[in-house]
């Protein structure tokens, strides 16, 4: 344990990978104009190579990396780790956040008559702070600081939400902050009973103390329910989700795409490393049921209710909710050290991974369809195939990953929840993933079977077939996961706390 | 021939049509591509003629997570798959009607024959899943070609059965890979393992299960007839004498000759679907949808013939019902494409196109010196002289009863001038005529240990008379046939139909709690809820 309280050799990346996109939005504030733009896309290579270089050293060193900021040693200092999952989402925030911002250069570009001007300046400043939030949450090493992690993001996505200003995507944004901050004051109240009970807030320390203390029982277990009860009220996991399904359809479809892919993913994440990291003593039983009970109604509902959609985005914020579900099976299924836990610990991660680039690419995908044809009604979409066909693929080729089709990553993820709810016995959740899979077959064949139709369909040019390649490769990826080889499923397994 | 030249043939079965796929990408090429798609199936059928000469062929690909394998019965069927590809996209080539939609045709096209093709030689579960997906879901944009309004209901509910027998067939899968304790997910593997495995009823159910969804057994074949009505001619051709021997390769593969529990259960289903396939077709007015009825009635056959040797523990049965299925593929795809033909013929050409037609339709009720005569042979001592023989000899003469009214209403279809093919339509058809008759007579010296008894006096009486007794009843009740109440294509596809259409308030129900759950109040209820019973929870755990 003492690895996990000291620098490890190449430990000082991880101050990189938070510090880069930190000063990439300060320079992008303070520069301002067309100079925002550039410094952003510059600083977005700087990123995904820092990423990747962070998970090679995570897969050679087969341990967690840890950077002790200042050398204070927790709990007086503050830590930031990287483990399996938190080096792979590193590099997927990487990958979408720099898609994303390429495929923003045209609806996001300065005019050219203005020096500045207020939605492209924000956009770029915020999409940096939005990376710079997402990098502390996947590296933060204590629970104060991720709750300070959390807070920049929400206060960096939500005005994300309504940066064309109309009263309609104003009034999501402001569902989505209050939603938000109610569940920053849960977080916040279970953080500060945890720190009453053991006097530290460093994860690593945390679980130690728990484990090791008896009697305080009934405080850790209100703490855990204010704190994932917060974080579920981030993650818009069915019933909590009434601020995302406006607040995705209704954003620039580069912030939905992140929002989407990335920003639900962080609080989910924080859920795992509560459960897993800090108490994993107490995640098994009643309280991951109840988690996997959410997720499987997440995945009936919401997935039912993409099917009655008669808008194309509205449908793929829907299918979010129902793809966030299936990232909760994950605890009933992974909790313990049962023969099955890592293979659903496995299909949890590469669920993550696999919804953010699929999503990512068809809410851009979705973008364009919208910006091309003035409007994202299905039943306006005939004849899209022949006018798009690469928008056309990349949302076919994103549906087929969430559908769970091989050699898709949805596949792989899907194919481990249901041998590890077999194995487990828990056949509940081996029918939840067969309904969720052909919910998702009828709504991803509302979206293709209008635009494989036949139709003379009047397009807007312009569009440029640079970003409609950018949602391909995006969904080409989701499918491509499928083929990673097997060593990256033992990164996945690194620092995996085994109860 | 060397094992790299025969793993390199096996690799090219698949990588043909993937070829033409990467030239749809490209512009300039995209002209010549329909007069390829007749060639991208000769590797597989080289690969496949090689191993029914010789050994069988494995292949790992551990970059692509692929394992091939070809062994006798898959290449029996891959052959008459192969075979009936290609003579279908030369049918294509020379389709008259290039336009709208052309390309997306063509991309189906060779997405299905890609998946069709290589379900026969893939040796993984997850492989083995993912060509079956290929062959069922871009069949979708074959179908829907015509954009007609019944063309769009057939795709979608071709989808809808596809996606559901996917559904189990997944189940399936993974309740095999649950039962294997080293995590190989080699089909071989899977099944060496199943004895042991706690799961093995269920696996093995739900396996079957699917193969059947996609072999049209009752009653689940509701999907079949109204795709083949809709579907063009050669794409009909190619998805009813290929693609449904997915299911059937799937059954070859997937039944534990060891362990016979199960299998009284496919020999019902299979006689079900014999007879079914029968009487609903006589049933039905449109050559298509007869031709479709008995694709049914023949998979239920093939289904019974499994069936029967499994109960008796007898896996050499899966060789006959490879024979029985090439012969099948040959047979009714080349019927298929009579019914294109006929449509620009009149006189003496369209009788000679209806003599041709006659051998492949009586052939299939078992007409002596034809391949069905010789898969009935083959299929004779699994399925034994008791009552499931009884019964299958008595579907021969329903069959072929079938087939007379199917030929009756083919003459209707003379110089119907919509769809005249081109010349190379007309080739492709004679050429599958010419596959038909003469590919079983290659083939069946690798089933029968004895070739030559087929020819024997005794063999020959005793394959023609449920022929000569299903033409005598067709003279006798033609009239009575004709005057049959009118079954709809797909049968009680309506009454699903309905009850799918209720469905709907399901989906109203989610949006309505989606609605009232997305109100303040009831979220904020939601949230301290979900706070109290995970605290709950946790305490009484802790």
């Amino acid at each position: 344990m003492t690895s996990a309280l000291s620098t490890s050799p190449a430990g000082y990346l991880l101050v990189l990978a938070v510090i880069v996109p930190v000063v990439g939005m300060v320079l992008s504030f303070v520069a301002g104009g067309r100079h925002a733009e550039r410094i952003a896309l510059a600083v977005m290579p700087v990123g995904l190579g820092l990423a990747l270089v962070i998970a090679l050293e995570v897969w050679q060193q087969g341990g967690p990396l840890v950077y002790i900021v200042g050398a204070w040693t927790p709990p007086l200092g503050i830590a930031l780790r990287a483990d399996g999952f938190s080096a792979v989402m590193l590099v997927t925030t990487a990958l979408v956040i720099a898609a994303a911002g390429t495929a923003a250069r045209n609806p996001f570009a300065t005019p050219p008559a203005l020096l500045e001007a207020r939605a492209p300046l924000a956009f770029w400043t915020l999409l940096q702070g939005l990376w710079a939030g997402l990098a502390v949450v996947f590296l933060g090493g204590d629970l104060f600081n991720l709750y300070v992690a959390l807070e920049m993001l929400t206060f960096a996505a939500v005005p994300l939400v309504c940066l064309e200003g109309s009263a309609r995507t104003v009034q999501a944004a402001l569902r989505y902050l209050m939603f938000a901050l109610l569940g920053s004051v849960l977080y916040l109240l279970g953080v500060a009973l945890l720190y009453g009970v053991s006097g530290t807030l460093d994860i690593v320390l945390l679980a130690e103390r728990l484990r090791g203390s008896s009697g305080t029982g009934p405080v850790v277990a209100v703490a855990a329910g204010l704190m994932t009860a917060g974080l579920l009220a981030k993650t818009a996991l069915f019933p909590l989700h009434l601020w995302l399904p406006p607040a995705h359809a209704n954003a620039p479809a580069p912030a939905s795409a992140v929002l989407s892919a990335l920003v639900v993913k962080a609080s989910f994440f924080l859920i795992v490393r509560l459960w897993f990291g800090v108490l994993p003593g107490l995640a098994d039983g009643a309280a991951m049921a109840v988690l996997g009970a959410l997720g499987s109604s997440a995945v009936l509902v919401a997935g039912a209710v993409a099917l009655c959609q008669a808008r194309l985005k509205l449908l793929i914020a829907y299918s979010t909710l129902a793809q966030l579900g299936y990232l909760f099976l994950m605890f009933p299924l992974a909790a313990g050290a049962h023969p099955w836990s890592a293979d659903a610990w496995t299909a949890g991660v590469v669920q993550a991974l696999s919804h953010a680039l699929a999503k990512a690419g068809m809410f851009l995908a979705a973008g364009l369809v919208a910006e091309a044809i003035g409007h994202d009604r299905l039943a306006g979409l005939r004849g899209l195939g022949r006018a798009m066909p690469m928008t056309v693929l990349a949302l076919g080729l994103g549906g087929l990953s969430l559908m769970g089709l091989p050699p898709s990553g949805g596949f792989v993820a899907k194919w481990l929840l249901l041998q590890a709810s077999v194995q487990s016995g828990q056949w509940v959740y081996t029918a939840v993933v067969l309904a969720g899979g052909l919910l998702a077959g009828g709504y991803v064949f509302r979206i293709v079977a209008p635009a494989l139709a036949g139709g003379n369909l009047v397009v807007r040019t312009g569009i440029g077939r640079a970003r409609e390649a950018i949602a391909l490769a995006l969904a080409a990826a989701a499918v491509l996961l499928g083929f990673a080889p097997s060593s990256l499923s033992a990164v996945l397994l690194i620092g995996r706390a085994v109860p | 021939m060397s094992g790299a030249v025969a793993e390199g043939l096996l690799v090219g079965a698949l990588a043909g049509p993937l070829v033409l796929l990467a030239l749809c990408l490209m512009r300039p090429a995209r002209p010549v591509l329909p007069a390829l798609l007749a060639l991208a199936p000769l590797p597989a059928l080289a690969a496949a003629l090689l191993v029914l000469s010789g050994p069988e062929i494995a292949v790992d690909l551990p970059s692509l997570r692929l394992s091939l394998r070809l062994d006798t019965p898959g290449a029996l069927l891959l052959c008459a798959a192969a075979l009936l590809w290609s003579f279908a996209g030369l049918w294509v080539a020379g389709w008259q009607r290039h336009g709208a939609g052309h390309l997306r045709f063509i991309v189906c096209w060779l997405l299905t024959m890609t998946g069709s093709l290589g379900i026969f030689a893939v040796a993984d579960l997850p492989g083995f899943y993912f060509f079956f997906a290929l062959v069922s879901l871009p069949a979708y944009g074959l179908i829907v070609h015509d954009d007609t309004a019944a063309a769009r209901r057939a795709g979608a509910v071709n989808i809808a059965f596809a996606v559901l027998g996917e559904a189990l067939l997944l189940l399936g899968f993974a309740l095999l890979a649950a039962g294997m304790p080293t995590g190989s997910l080699k089909i071989l593997d899977v099944m060496a393992a199943l004895p042991a495995s706690p799961w093995r009823t269920a696996a093995v159910a739900f396996t079957a299960g699917g193969f059947l969804f996609k072999m049209g057994a009752v009653p689940v074949h509701v999907w079949m007839p109204p795709t083949y009505t809709a579907a063009p001619i050669p794409a009909a051709a190619a998805l009813s004498g290929a693609a449904v021997k997915a299911g059937v390769i799937g059954l070859l593969r997937f039944l534990p000759f060891d362990d016979a529990g199960l299998a009284p259960a496919l020999v019902l289903l299979g006689l079900a679907s014999a007879f079914y396939g029968v009487a609903v077709g006589l049933a039905q007015a449109n050559p298509r949808t007869v031709l479709a009825y008995s694709s049914i009635s023949q998979m239920g056959v093939i289904a019974t013939l499994l069936g029967m040797g499994w109960a008796a523990t007898d896996a050499t049965v899966r060789l006959d019902a490879a024979f029985y299925g090439a012969n099948h593929a040959l047979a009714k795809g080349g019927l298929f494409l009579a019914i294109g033909v006929m449509a620009g013929r009149t006189g003496d050409r369209g009788r000679a196109t209806i003599a041709a037609a006659a051998v492949l339709a009586l052939g299939l009720g078992g007409l002596p010196l034809t391949g069905g005569a010789l898969a009935k042979q083959a299929a004779k001592s699994a399925l034994g002289d008791g009552l499931v023989g009884g019964l299958m000899l008595a579907s021969t003469v329903g069959t072929t009863l079938l087939m007379m009214h199917f030929l009756a209403l083919l003459a209707h279809e003379a110089g119907r001038p919509e769809s005249v093919p081109g010349a190379a339509g007309r080739w492709a058809w004679r050429a599958t005529v010419v596959a038909a008759v003469g590919l079983p007579w290659l083939l069946f010296g690798i089933v029968a240990d004895d070739p030559g008894s087929a020819l024997a006096p005794a063999a020959l009486l005793a394959a023609a008379w449920p022929v000569a007794a299903g033409v005598g009843l067709w003279f006798v009740f033609r009239h009575w046939i004709d005057r049959l109440p009118r079954i709809p294509a797909g049968d009680w596809l309506t009454m699903l139909e309905a009850a799918f259409g209720s469905l709907h308030r399901l989906g109203d129900a989610a949006v309505w709690v989606d609605r009232r759950s997305r109100a303040w109040p009831l979220a904020g209820v939601s949230l301290l809820a979900v706070v109290v019973v995970l605290a709950a929870a946790t305490a009484l755990r802790g």
